[in-house]
């Protein structure tokens, strides 16, 4: 009888996860870089770490907790609950910076 | 499975777990594993976004120029490490292969603990300067986001610790490796908040940024208004 704990394809073997994790340490290395570049402005500087930020999260999501190789179902029920708690942090940023003016 | 019996309902283990099925197909455990994860991640959240709100509220304590970037940047590091260190206790234990498996889960926890000595060392210093839950609004918001993530490392921690004990006795073998999977993505989903708190909340926040961000949001909220 098979294994099947819902995983579509092949788990990346030890090489790629290593490779993935010189990857996230360079892309922490270049957060903590961009922190300490002078003359950036801060929307750049907001920009640039949330988007390094978020590629490390896919990162870690898609290959260390196997997303991109399971089943769609487990995708799911995390990434909607997790735009739902983006979408509350958005509102609560504006509804405060609003009842605050 | 047997003839006749619907497509949806398959055997989805062996081991323990072979004649477990479930109407999706898909592991109960494992499932339940995603939905907690899903659920803590609304948790966080709010933790966050309070945070947000909160960071200019020093009162006369410290502000965030006292974020110790170098310090918290090789913690991350550490984090980020010991997430390398379960997916090849995983990838051990998938293949059979315990001395690996108990090597690297072992590598993960001592790394973990690791991690809870910086933020010991960390919060350490802010009391020395200051903040404390008590001392301002920003101090309880960072100390109870940044605590609460620090427990559930050692949560974490303590279930390494009981995997890996627990695999001298036989019962963590290669036949139950969901154990361990299911184990692995509660570490990693602490490695993953941490990115968010590492990049939102220490480098934006110590450079002063979220004002920026809390005056556009306010700016979108007058502009539907």
């Amino acid at each position: 009888m098979q294994l099947d704990h819902g995983t579509h394809g092949a788990h990346p073997t030890a090489a790629v996860y290593i490779r993935i994790a010189v990857i996230l340490t360079i892309i922490t290395l270049g957060e903590f870089g961009v922190f300490y570049l002078t003359g950036l402005s801060s929307a750049v500087m907001t920009g640039i770490i949330l988007a390094l930020s978020s590629v490390k999260f896919a990162v870690v999501a898609g290959y260390y907790m196997h997303l991109k190789f399971d089943n769609w179902r487990f995708a799911a029920l995390f990434v909607v609950p997790f735009f739902i708690m983006l979408l509350i942090l958005i509102v609560l940023l504006a509804l405060f910076s609003s009842l605050t003016r | 499975m047997g003839t006749g019996e619907p497509k949806r309902m398959q055997y989805i283990a062996q081991g323990p777990e072979a004649d477990h099925r479930t109407s999706t197909g898909l592991n109960n455990r494992k499932l339940l594993m995603w939905a907690f994860l899903g659920s803590d991640a609304m948790f966080f959240g709010p933790l966050i976004t309070t945070h947000l709100i909160n960071r200019t509220a020093t009162q006369t304590g410290p502000t965030e120029d006292i974020f110790n970037i170098p310090l918290t940047t090789i913690s991350t590091f550490v984090l980020l490490i010991s997430s390398l260190a379960m997916v090849l206790a995983l990838a051990g234990i998938q293949r059979g292969q315990m001395g690996q498996f108990r090597f690297w889960t072992a590598a993960t926890a001592l790394l973990g603990m690791v991690f809870i000595g910086f933020q010991m060392t960390e919060f350490a210093q802010f009391a020395a300067e200051g903040l404390t839950p008590r001392s301002s609004l920003f101090g309880s918001s960072f100390l109870i986001l940044t605590g609460l993530h620090g427990a559930h490392v050692t949560v974490g921690i303590i279930w390494l610790w009981s995997i890996f004990f627990t695999s001298y006795t036989g019962k963590i073998k290669q036949a139950n490796s969901l154990d361990v999977e299911i184990a692995g993505l509660y570490w990693h989903f602490v490695d993953i908040v941490w990115i968010v708190i590492f990049g939102v909340v220490y480098l934006i926040g110590a450079f002063g940024v979220e004002d920026r961000l809390l005056e556009h949001a306010g700016a979108a909220v007058r502009l539907v208004g």
